[in-house]
């Protein structure tokens, strides 16, 4: 077990969630509390690896008086703005040319050099940014940095905790922006299809989707055929119910043999190299925000005797004030990591297994995604409320 | 500098050859895309050239399943490289920051392909031997070879030889580079090239620095000594159109004024931004920057294009 004063440091992988700054002032009370000095790295490792982006000062030294007016919103102390991973600093070399070079042993030595002895890191959620961070701490945790993580994620899709930071947050946004644009579809007679986040995890959806009452909720885990959606809203609209809100989660897919076929023209094939059918047709790709809810309001409209409106709230959720669940959480994780320090573990996530927060290796966090299963409470609770899932 | 092939084995890393396009350069043409790119414009389409090596990619339509196959959640792949989603269907994914250096080997483990390397080791033969396959349709069309990136001058031994070649054996060429190299490396190559049809991206250096990477200060001096030294060759200008990047009138005016002393640069042509390029970097699961850009409109693609009629002296067929 670790003794003495320690100094750790906290940092955001990319990628905003409400309530950022309660996980740092959590850990920087905690840290007054056990004896332990606290700096923030500024947006991830970039405070450390880019100094002069910040006018040498990548480093902000944190204590109860520094953290004192923060609230929670608005953005963190820290920035989440993460670009550089330290396995791959661009740069521009002698020869006028950009790559990418590996530069986690340097880190390494600028940790030791600013007698960092632990790294708490906020990190998770968002199929690329966000796991991407969790790797880059797993990797460097592999290197000999003692590592705690907190999970954060609007998308609720990180496998080893029962809740990530920020996701009740965005639940109870996505919720009142649903209400708000089912009102108002219902009162034009329209049908609105929302977009939300939810990549390989439809909590998100399925969630604020029950919640709001909607007609269908599209998620990733269920492949959709639009025909049964327009089929059940048909059989809503005879039972007195007029349809007015599909919630679609962006990685939402139609099943197989029912999925629309872009075509393909001249300039693709002179541009793209791997247009080409050998390379496979049919990855799954988010091509952008916007682009699963439009795909599916276009359809629905041929399919139904309604217009659809496709609307897209993306990262839009991630912004704004913490719920009191994302505050109690946030100062939960961030007291919970320093302890860990404190207490000499490394190399592990703070979780919540209700009622108790747990440390759980990292090796079980990484890949570890939290997708809704088949026999799920709410999976059924949907369908009795004559919720299409489009199967 | 590992981008560039030892002159004594003329062999390149091409990542793919494809027949019959038709926008770049004259005719009918066969283009042959090299690995490597010293830019990185955040809009890049072509992501799987840019690094210089061989690297891993998967096409998860192509994975047998976890339960069938498997040979990926084990050793000798890295640990972590390859999982799969729970109440999903059993197709392995790719955790793109754990899978490592080592993507030879693990490209070798998948029996259906779907994890594979994108860019092969190919000599000056058996490029020209799938090339001249189409020889009917160049002779037709006046189409040929053009070598594409990535930038085909970072290999400038192997596109050198290769250009020569393919003149030695009837076939015109031509090549797409964004002018980011060493002078010695185009000084190597043109005099093999037909047609040069080459990337004006951006007028300002700071703005060229914000979104290609670098400046281009040596892009542009390397442009103006090709034209001079090559008065001979066709050379094209580009402009890959990026909404609110630069599709501005100024930058459209600033390149043909920089053009318009050089008879040699025959045209300026407007590519509108694709978005082609975003399922690679699905198969690639590298982020590099891509950032989300809008196509550019008809109307705004018009306008531009309207400028450019008129300096070189056309009617617009858009009548703008
Ligand atoms: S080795 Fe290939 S086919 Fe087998 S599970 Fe892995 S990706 Fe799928």
């Amino acid at each position: 077990m670790a003794t003495g004063m320690q100094r750790v440091a906290i940092n955001c992988g990319g990628g905003y969630v409400p309530g950022l700054d309660k996980a740092v002032i959590g850990a920087v009370l905690a840290a007054a509390e056990l004896g332990c000095d606290v700096v923030g790295i500024r947006d991830g490792y970039d405070g450390l690896l880019l100094p002069e982006q910040y006018g040498g000062e990548g480093l902000i030294k944190l204590d109860p008086r520094a953290v004192e007016r923060l609230d929670g919103s608005g953005g963190s102390i820290l920035g989440a703005g993460a670009r550089t991973d330290p396995f791959r600093v661009r740069r521009v070399n002698s020869e006028d040319m950009v790559e990418e070079l590996d530069r986690s042993d340097e880190l390494m030595k600028i940790i030791r050099a600013e007698k960092i002895d632990a790294v708490i890191s906020i990190v998770g959620g968002s199929a690329l940014t966000g796991a991407h961070a969790f790797s880059v701490a797993w990797k460097l945790s592999r290197k000999g940095l003692r590592t705690v993580c907190i999970p954060k994620s609007v998308e609720n899709d990180i496998g080893a905790t029962a809740l990530s930071f920020g996701y009740n947050s965005a639940l109870s946004y996505t919720t009142d922006t649903l209400e708000r644009i089912r009102s108002g579809a219902r009162d034009v007679r329209r049908i609105a299809v929302v977009e939300v986040l939810g990549y390989h995890a439809g909590w998100l959806a399925l969630q604020a989707g029950m919640a709001a009452c909607a007609d269908a909720v599209l998620i990733p885990e269920i492949p959709y055929d639009l025909r049964k959606v327009a089929e059940r809203l048909r059989r809503n609209e005879e039972a007195g119910r007029s349809p007015a809100l599909i919630v679609v989660a962006e990685g939402a897919e139609p099943a197989a043999g029912t999925e629309r076929i872009g075509p393909k023209d001249a300039l693709r094939k002179s541009l793209a190299p791997l247009s080409d059918p050998r390379f496979g047709e049919g990855a799954r790709v988010i091509e952008r925000s916007g682009m699963a809810g439009q795909a599916v309001a276009l359809d629905l409209q041929r399919l139904t005797n309604r217009e659809t409106v496709p609307f897209s709230l993306g990262q839009l959720i991630r912004t704004g004030m913490p719920t009191a669940v994302d505050c109690q959480l946030g100062l939960g994780y961030g007291a919970a990591a320093v302890r860990a320090v404190v207490e000499g573990h490394s190399e592990v996530m703070v979780a919540l297994e209700p009622p108790a927060l747990k440390l759980l290796p990292l090796a079980e966090a990484v890949n570890n995604v939290r997708t809704i299963p088949a026999d799920s409470e709410f999976l059924r609770i949907a369908r009795t409320l004559g919720i299409s899932l489009g199967d | 500098m590992d981008q560039t092939v030892s002159s004594l084995t003329p062999t390149g890393i091409v990542v793919n050859i494809q027949h019959f396009c038709t926008n770049d350069g004259p005719g009918i043409r066969t283009t042959v895309f090299l690995k490597g790119c010293g830019n990185r414009c955040k809009w890049c389409c072509n992501p799987e050239t840019i690094h210089p090596k061989p690297e891993l990619a998967y096409n998860r339509s192509k994975c047998i399943g976890a339960k069938a196959c498997g040979r990926c959640l084990q050793a000798p792949a890295p640990e972590g490289a390859f999982y799969v989603i729970a109440d999903t269907d059993d197709r392995v994914h790719v955790n793109w920051d754990l899978v490592s250096d080592a993507e030879t080997e693990v490209a070798s483990l998948c029996p259906s392909e779907a994890i594979h390397l994108f860019g092969e080791v190919m000599t000056v033969d058996q490029v020209l031997e799938e090339v001249e396959q189409d020889a009917a349709f160049y002779r037709e069309s006046g189409g040929g070879i053009t070598l594409s990136g990535g930038e085909c001058l970072l290999q400038p031994a192997f596109s050198a030889t290769l250009l020569m070649e393919a003149h030695r054996r009837g076939i015109n060429t031509a090549i797409e580079t964004a002018g980011n190299v060493p002078w010695a490396f185009m000084e190597r190559v043109l005099p093999h090239v037909d047609t040069v049809l080459h990337d004006h991206k951006l007028t300002d250096p700071e703005r060229h620095k914000k979104w290609i990477g670098v400046d281009n200060k040596r892009i542009l001096a390397n442009y103006k000594r090709a034209y001079e030294a090559y008065p001979d060759k066709q050379f094209i200008a580009r402009t890959p159109v990026i909404p609110g990047v630069n599709d501005g009138e100024e930058h459209i005016r600033s390149v043909l004024a920089f053009i318009a002393p050089y008879k040699n640069v025959i045209d300026y042509q407007l590519l509108p931004y694709h978005r082609y390029g975003e399922a690679k970097y699905g198969f690639l699961g590298r982020v590099y920057e891509l950032e989300d850009f809008e196509r550019p409109t008809p109307e705004s693609l018009a306008r531009l294009q309207s400028i450019i009629d008129e300096a070189f002296g056309r009617t617009s067929p858009t009548g703008a």
